[in-house]
């Protein structure tokens, strides 16, 4: 199986994501917000403007129209009266009571009169109701009315959208550059774990070498049971923390190297990681069946047993006593299943994120997961887990893309 | 000589019946007001300018020629000086509702305005 790599793996984390496109949301909808509210100010700025202005040219109108009416008033023909009329508005009156004596207007249903002095818009017109003291004609309310010159609405408008965009677009800036200090106490946090890891690990190497090495070289045959039993616990012990310790190498130094892709047997891969942890999952009567086909995929051998080792030390791991292990190899995936505790469902997309640990009791720094997946992004393989509370932990990885070798 | 008789009684019935007071204004509000300096069009503008609704007017109006006083006449000092103010009404309420309306529509210049 040939598996594609994809380089483009993110160095934030899926927690270091979050917090950004949180931090993002909220600072976008708030900067929205305050533009949307500062534009509706402006707005309300420009209209009452706008009224004004028009509320002094309609004045003058309507001072011009009580003239006229004043006028006809006092020189009223006995048979018809011509209504004053103006090309620059339109006029209406009413009496005392509501009632309208007469009407030149657009709007001049129930809905669009208003009894009270000032000016308001109807539809596409502004009103303006001039209340008199002398009632010409009877009139008691006079209305001028105008069409609604829309130049101040357009450029109030334009001047919203470009001051709005332009904001948006500096405050966008600003945003990225407060989520970088925002973020930094966080990033020095994992930097400052990441160092103390990686210097730790130098110092790990050479005594747990010389550990196995001494071990594997013991002539067992001349040990008394009870030593030959100490022996196999040094032994779990020392292989324990050497694949701690493979795991923080590959973590802190071997990360960054250049992979050496190769054609990699995993049915064979199996067998030896199997018989590698064989001694470990002895120590909690755990026992392993296997159900193997061949399979070869095109990747680099290190980091494939990374993948292998972790899947199984976590099975071993969080396997109950006389529990079993399953691995499955297919030619196109590989399936690792414990009898174990599980992990809740609402846990189970956090067991990828580095430091997470789901039960306190067992060792290690809840690193080995966040390699696998790692490895899997970087190869573009597709991994899915599926637990069950107290039944146990079924972990697939199929090797979905890719060319098969045969 | 029957239809001469006869043409000269419908002639005389039809001038005469001309010059007759149609309704209880023309009766009682036209003879009066014929003579005074201020004709009934004018005092119907001037009460029009002092309360301008139709129910406002005629209210004054009525409220006036029940109890006529020198505050609420609309005629002039001159006027009320040489000839006072007028009495009170001896028209009941409906007559002179009647009379009201009519002086209204009169001069209503709300069917006059074009």
């Amino acid at each position: 199986m040939l598996v594609s790599k994809n380089r483009g793996t993110s160095l934030l984390r899926s927690s270091e994501k979050s917090s950004l496109l949180r931090f993002l949301a909220l600072y976008f909808i708030l900067v929205t917000m305050i533009l949307l509210l500062l534009g509706v100010f402006y707005y309300q700025s420009q209209e009452k403007l706008m009224f004004s202005n028009q509320k002094t040219i309609l004045s003058e109108y309507a001072n011009k129209q009580v003239k006229a009416l004043k006028q006809l008033h006092n020189n009223f023909p006995n048979h018809v009266a011509i209504y004053p009329r103006s090309d620059k508005y339109r006029s209406a009156i009413y009496d005392i009571e509501g009632k309208k004596i007469f009407s030149l207007l657009k709007h001049d249903t129930e809905e669009d009169i208003r009894f009270e002095s000032g000016i308001y818009r109807v539809g596409n017109t502004l009103h303006f109701v001039k209340i008199l003291d002398d009632y010409y004609l009877g009139t008691k309310y006079l209305i001028i009315e105008v069409d609604e010159d829309m130049t101040w609405y357009k450029e109030t408008m334009s001047s919203i959208l470009a001051f709005g965009t332009l904001t948006l677009i500096v405050l966008i800036i600003f945003g990225l550059f407060f989520v970088g200090i925002f973020l930094r106490p966080m990033r020095n946090s994992i930097m400052l774990l990441d160092n103390f890891i990686k210097d730790t690990t130098h110092e790990l190497n050479t005594p747990i070498s010389a550990i196995l090495a001494n071990v594997e070289m013991m002539d067992t045959s001349v040990l008394s049971d009870r030593n030959k039993k100490r022996l196999s616990r040094i032994n779990i012990a020392a292989k324990t923390v050497s694949h701690l310790y493979q795991d923080l190498t590959y973590l802190t130094l071997s990360h960054n190297r250049k992979s050496k892709d190769e054609w990699i047997d995993m049915k064979k891969l199996i067998e030896d990681r199997v018989e590698y942890f064989a001694i470990l999952a002895s120590a909690k009567k755990i026992t392993f069946e296997l159900d193997l086909k061949e399979s070869a995929i095109f990747i680099d051998g290190v980091k494939i047993a990374r993948v292998l080792d972790n899947l199984i030390s976590n099975a071993i791991k969080y396997n109950k006593r006389n529990g079993k292990i399953y691995i499955t190899l297919r030619k196109n995936y590989l399936q690792v299943q414990d009898t174990g505790i599980g992990i809740k469902s609402k846990k189970v997309q956090e067991i990828f994120e580095r430091y997470t640990r789901f039960n306190t009791s067992e060792g290690g720094f809840g690193i080995g997961l966040n390699i696998v997946k790692s490895i899997i992004d970087e190869y573009n393989l597709k991994i899915n887990v599926e637990s069950v509370v107290d039944v146990g932990t079924t972990i697939r990885i199929d090797f979905t893309k890719g060319t098969l070798d045969g | 000589m029957v239809k001469k008789i006869i043409l000269l009684g419908v002639v005389c019935s039809t001038v005469l019946g001309a010059d007759e007071p149609k309704n209880i204004y023309e009766k009682n509000c036209i003879p009066c007001h014929r003579y005074a300096p201020a004709s009934l069009e004018k005092l119907f503008m001037v009460y029009l300018k002092s309360y301008s609704g139709e129910l406002s007017v005629k209210g004054a109006i009525k409220a006036f020629l029940k109890n006529p006083t020198e505050s609420d006449s609309k005629m002039n000092n001159t006027f009320i000086e040489n000839f006072s103010v007028k009495d009170k009404t001896t028209l009941t309420d409906e007559e002179l509702e009647e009379a009201i309306d009519t002086y209204w529509e009169l001069y209503n210049v709300r069917k006059k305005l074009k």
